[in-house]
């Protein structure tokens, strides 16, 4: 009786231990197992004969509208020439994808072409996951618009190419500006904003229906605001966190101040969440200006029953803005034959006939030189101007910080600027921490 | 009918072979139930104790899944990292809250449900197979289904509470009521599976018994403390420890519901352990949080199995 006692004790604490290891890993398997028998299908088939063609796998983390949009282009590459059949895949936001990523290459069933964060392509390049891009560019690498280049090297090397790229924008409710006699084109300083805000704003009893404006409190918005105010992220050497300073503080200073005027809208949810909630009050007409991606454009456009307008995030001491969304690189792991089969597809994602077409699309950046002065693009900003802000704003932009660590660190910057903003810390208080945290995450 | 001196010899011999028949017998004996049991253990070994070992082995290196071949020993320094480390801390009480919290509610819950329920009559019925439905939901549904109940704007419950007169409250958004929202939903999600094992465990109890406590005009609420409550004991038992280690675990409300946040309120083991392991690859920090929890839940399964020794009432 005891030994057996003893057994079911035994049995139970270690399938509780598994299922909580495993229980991580499991939900990546499905996605990955699948692609891998046929890459080696692939592969055998290429040695045979070589007019088979080459299959290559690319995994990319937009979904919606502009998800169908790659699926088309995809589409059209694998009709438009008879060696390589691109296989693409859904695999969720872009941190899930760099997950699943990660324990594919682990696993040895890697995509050969993926989207990566940009912030994130220092720390894969860094871990020597990435293939070096410069031989197979060779030069071509500067059709591409300078200012998105920046988080496409790597201690000097080419890894990513531009692909989905974006700014954060002030999208404006143009009628409900004109409602309040405001200029239609939008606020152009953050004093402006501030009062711009707080006319728009309306009160129903004690309760608010129309906030002037709203923004999630993300690192993306954050860094934006503190590019605005003069100051930077990390050092140059990417060795020290300098948000602890006046331009550090004036972002927080700012928001608590609107939210205590009761003029912003904090939306609640957490990460992609909250932007979720910022779009959909928004489009809802409950605030009148919000901080999103360039990438919603198109979406907004489509969707609002009323004129939406972008503008350039306010200035403080100036313009600026961090660029983001994701380059495409590709996977070191991958066969030779494939890689290269990889490099093409990206070329001709990525080229001027294309870009245009996705931006058109989406709302996201054309990211070739050749696309701003294309007639087709052309056409499209003229049609709706909208689409050549993020563009134009590029001028003020900035690479996102990508140091390995600085996943990690970002999560730790909002979780205290999050307490600012709920009221837990102050904003001296919750600097100090993120900058004592920062100590050891740079030091990797 | 004298034994001749062949036949004796014989029998000697025959003796000989039994006695080497019975050594062989004796070690096949032995052996031959390990033969049986090879595959189940070598199952066992596989995909049970060699991950768990393996784990343990991981957790005294720095290593991620960036670049495993980078992967480097440092003894114990994993451990000290997250014992120091402040947000750990935070980790393991917002797991043991939310544990107890769970446990104990749905278990009281239950139980008062599955008096309720326990009867004969359809309607019981219906009502069993209502309470139960939400155990077959898958709980990424479920989670998105509480989301939007709990939106603090367009929520179905901020409505109820608005339509009533009563103030919004603040679910998913604030520090403060983060975890109690996420304990709501557990329970709502565990309470129905919970009432059906007690309605079971209810009706096994001898009815001879009720009637000889009735026959002693035994109360009502005496019955319950010295009869049902006892009788009961496996079933609570067996509950308890499926419950506190479910709970224990807690993995898909937190990722789809609230990442962990506001400000880590909702952070528990097994999403630290994701996001520190698949997030910010410190595969290390991962393990040894895992080996953590391995050991809390072998501390809990070990007390309730001394306790249960001493208290539950097997028949």
């Amino acid at each position: 009786m005891r030994k057996q006692k003893l057994g079911v004790f035994l049995g139970t604490i270690g399938l509780a231990a598994v299922t909580g290891i495993t229980g991580c890993a499991s939900s990546n398997q499905a996605a990955p197992s699948e692609p891998a028998t046929t890459d080696a299908g692939a592969s055998a088939e290429v040695k045979q004969s070589s007019n088979a063609p080459v299959q290559i796998d690319f995994w990319y983390s937009v979904g919606g509208a502009n998800g169908e949009m790659i699926e088309k282009l995809v589409k059209e590459y694998n009709e438009s020439q008879k060696n390589i059949v691109v296989k693409p895949a859904y695999q969720g936001n872009y941190y899930e994808n760099h997950t699943k990523v990660l324990s594919s290459v682990t696993a040895g069933n890697q995509p050969d072409v993926t989207m990566v964060e940009i912030a994130s392509v220092g720390a894969f390049a860094d871990a020597k996951v990435l293939e070096d891009l410069g031989s197979y560019a060779a030069g071509s690498e500067k059709k591409y618009i300078e200012g998105l280049m920046g988080n496409s090297y790597w201690e000097d090397k080419l890894y990513a190419i531009p692909f989905n790229r974006s700014t954060p924008l002030l999208y404006i409710n143009r009628d409900m500006l004109k409602a309040a006699g405001l200029d239609p084109n939008g606020p152009k300083t953050w004093d402006e904003m501030r009062s711009f805000a707080e006319k728009m704003t309306k009160k129903d009893g004690g309760k608010t229906s129309v906030f002037g404006y709203s923004s999630p409190i993300d690192i993306w918005f954050y860094e934006a605001m503190v590019f605005q105010s003069g100051g930077e992220i990390l050092s140059d050497d990417g060795k020290k966190l300098m948000i602890n300073s006046e331009a550090g503080k004036a972002p927080l200073q700012y928001w608590t101040d609107m939210m205590k005027e009761g003029t912003m809208k904090a939306p609640p949810g957490e990460k992609y969440n909250a932007w979720d909630v910022a779009s959909q009050d928004f489009l809802n007409q409950q605030v009148a200006m919000i901080f999103t991606t360039t990438g919603e454009l198109k979406n907004m456009r489509e969707k609002a029953k009323f004129d939406v307008g972008t503008a350039f995030l306010p200035a403080n001491k100036s313009y600026g803005t961090p660029t983001g969304g994701a380059n495409l690189v590709v996977l070191k792991k991958s066969p030779e034959e494939e890689k290269k089969a990889a490099f093409d597809f990206i070329s001709w994602m990525t080229d001027t006939a294309q870009t245009t077409r996705w931006s058109a699309a989406t709302g996201y950046m054309p990211v070739t030189n050749d696309a701003l002065e294309a007639a087709e693009m052309k056409a499209v900003f003229d049609k709706d101007p909208n689409f050549k802000v993020a563009v134009d704003q590029l001028q003020y932009g900035k690479p996102r910080p990508m140091v390995p660590g600085y996943k990690e660190l970002q999560e730790v910057i909002m979780t205290e600027i999050q307490k600012v903003v709920l009221g837990q810390s102050t904003i001296d208080d919750a600097l100090k921490q993120a900058e004592t945290k920062s100590e050891k995450l740079l030091k990797k | 009918m004298q034994p001749t001196m062949g036949t004796q010899q014989s029998s000697l011999v025959k003796e000989k072979v039994t006695m080497k028949k019975r050594s062989l017998s004796r070690w096949t004996e032995t052996v031959r139930p390990y033969a049986y049991i090879m595959p189940a253990l070598l199952f066992f070994c596989l995909f049970f104790f060699f991950p768990i070992g393996y784990m343990i082995y991981l957790s005294f290196h720095d290593w991620s899944l960036l670049d495993l071949s980078a992967m480097e020993w440092v003894g114990l320094a994993n451990f000290q990292e997250i014992m120091l480390d402040s947000d750990f801390h935070l980790v393991v009480i917002n797991t043991i809250i939310y544990t107890f919290g769970t446990v104990a509610i749905s278990l009281v819950l239950s139980f008062f449900l599955a008096l309720w329920l326990n009867r004969q009559a359809k309607i019981y019925g219906i009502m069993q197979a209502a309470v139960f439905s939400p155990h077959i939901i898958s709980l990424v549904s479920v989670s998105m289904l509480w989301m939007w109940l709990m939106d603090p704007q367009y929520g179905l419950l901020n409505a109820i509470l608005e339509f009533f007169g009563f103030p919004a409250y603040t679910w998913l958004a604030d520090t403060s009521s983060a975890l109690l929202s996420l304990i709501l939903v557990s329970v709502w999600k565990g309470v129905g599976y919970n009432t059906i094992v007690f309605i079971a465990g209810l009706q096994s109890i001898p009815k001879d018994i009720y009637e000889a406590a009735s026959l002693d005009r035994a109360g009502k609420l005496r019955t319950l403390a010295k009869i049902t409550l006892p009788m009961l004991s496996p079933t609570l038992f067996f509950l308890t420890i499926i419950n506190l280690i479910s709970s224990f675990q807690v993995f898909d409300t937190i990722y789809i519901m609230t990442q962990g946040g506001p400000v880590n309120s909702t952070n528990m083991l097994v999403f630290y352990i994701y996001e520190q392991g698949m997030d910010f690859y410190n595969g290390g920090i991962a393990s040894a949080a895992s080996v953590v929890l391995l050991g809390l839940i072998g501390v809990m399964t070990f007390l309730h199995f001394w306790f249960a020794e001493r208290r539950v009432h097997y028949r």
